[in-house]
């Protein structure tokens, strides 16, 4: 079985990069980490269009997607379309994270709860401006600290 | 980059292109400017740090001047051109002495919606590729300086200089979109002359995506100083840049601008430590005040203080 540790990164196919850059960066957070094929080294190679950003400890990918990708319907806010990613903000947050939506127009649906019992509290829905599905939520267990499993030492 | 660069203030502003430096293998091809272009000859060496040159006049002050040199990096397969602006009926004009000379003209769906007109490209008789951008208001002859188009190694370093350093706006981008990959697919069924961003004729601009040969698009973006537009490819090909010291040299592009603005900017770049050469007085000439740089593609960038101004 693959040993592994945790998610490292994750890309996301849009329709207009630079649209994608300023929803990113300037509604959500996000920071740009890096560019690929904006020198002519990659241009030679062929690689693709992308840049990568950081949005709290996640390392994600926004990539020109070449041909058109089949989107949800405009006034679909929640679902999976391929893949939703989920952002977590902390409680106290949660409030002013729905106010920067609001006053940037995106339309969202939410707050939804979930179960007292699980670890997430409430969501809102939405979609990035290429139609991707988002969502960002408060946990309960925000300020639990999960025992890591113990060092085995058996050198 | 800061996600609103496309909003930022625009620091440099240019009231005009002054001039426009091309390098050509031959000064006899002023002759080729001033017949089928119908741009005035004015004289030679009026302009500094352009080597052996002659100068032609174009509407609205505009300058043109052909520098010759014998070791001309070919540019034939690149995105870079410098535009003119004529008329419809100098259009017209331009077109049948281009034929006559047995000049070949390509059509291209322009990626910059303001030039989206009855607009075609050629190659002078030095290989400079020419756009004619064909426009209601503008002169007849000579044609009015439009634009310039360089190339840059380094996109986003590109973009941070000209914008976050300079403080351009950026007008227009092409490369960013699904629907720009769309239009190279037009250029591979052979319904356009060239692929989008790159302005080359040839088959050569196609990568290879999961073993297939995939029409694509070179990134491009149209930035504006103030009302003056200037636009930067990504080069997709290796090309020699001038040696670094190097500050004022051909070809170039000179951007008309205030005293204030000369000085403004170079304040800019003396605290960015982005090395200029200027500002420099000049005696005598149209030019009254000059301030020499490059971008970092090394294009050779002017602002000039005109006499008349």
């Amino acid at each position: 079985m693959a040993d592994v540790e945790t998610l490292s990164h994750s890309g996301i196919s849009v329709h207009d990069l630079k649209e994608a850059e300023d929803f990113y960066c300037g509604i959500l957070g996000a920071q740009v980490h890096g560019a690929v094929n904006f020198v002519t080294e990659d241009t030679l190679k062929g690689r693709s269009v992308h840049q990568s950003y950081t949005l709290g400890d996640f390392l994600f990918a926004l990539v020109l997607a070449p041909d058109f990708m089949p989107m949800p319907p405009a006034d679909k806010l929640m679902g999976v379309n391929g893949f939703r990613h989920a952002f977590a903000v902390r409680h106290a947050d949660f409030d002013a994270t729905i106010a920067r939506l609001k006053a940037a127009g995106v339309p969202f649906k939410g707050p939804v709860g979930h179960p007292d019992k699980g670890p997430f509290g409430e969501s809102v829905y939405f979609k990035d401006p290429s139609g991707n599905f988002l969502e960002l939520l408060w946990r309960r267990d925000e300020n639990v600290d999960y025992a890591k499993a113990p060092q085995l030492d058996v050198g | 980059m800061d996600a609103s660069l496309d909003k930022q203030k625009t620091e440099l502003t240019a009231k005009a292109l002054s001039h426009l430096v091309i390098e050509v293998d031959d000064l006899a091809v002023g002759g080729f400017y001033r017949d089928v272009l119908g741009f005035a000859p004015l004289g030679s060496d009026m302009i500094g740090n352009c080597g052996a040159s002659v100068t032609l006049g174009a509407a609205n002050g505009g300058l043109l001047v052909l520098s010759r040199r014998d070791d001309r990096p070919d540019c034939s397969a690149t995105g870079v051109h410098q535009a003119y602006a004529v008329g419809k009926a100098a259009r017209a004009t331009i077109a049948a002495a281009l034929k006559d000379r047995g000049i070949a003209v390509h059509t291209y769906k322009e990626d910059r919606p303001a030039e989206e007109a009855d607009n075609f490209y050629f190659a002078d008789p030095a290989g400079n590729r020419v756009q004619i951008v064909a426009r209601d208001d503008a002169a007849g002859r000579p044609p009015t300086l439009d634009h310039a188009a360089v190339q840059v190694a380094n996109m986003w370093w590109a973009e941070v200089f000209y914008t976050q350093t300079l403080g351009c706006a950026v007008e227009h981008r092409v490369g960013w979109k699904t629907t720009d990959y769309a239009r190279a697919q037009l250029w591979a069924d052979g319904k356009e002359d060239m692929a989008p961003g790159t302005r080359r004729l040839d088959q050569r601009y196609s990568s290879i995506v999961n073993k297939k040969a995939m029409p694509r698009v070179n990134l491009q973006i149209y930035l504006r100083m103030g009302a003056v537009p200037f636009a930067v490819y990504l080069a997709n090909q290796h090309f020699q840049e001038p040696p670094e010291n190097m500050l004022a040299g051909t070809p170039r592009a000179g951007f008309s601008v205030t005293n204030e603005t000369l000085d403004n900017t170079a304040r800019i770049l003396d605290a960015a430590r982005w090395p200029q050469h200027g500002p420099v007085l000049i005696g005598e000439g149209p030019i009254a005040r000059a301030l020499y740089f490059k971008d970092p593609g090394g294009n050779f960038i002017e602002l000039a203080v005109r006499r008349e101004n």
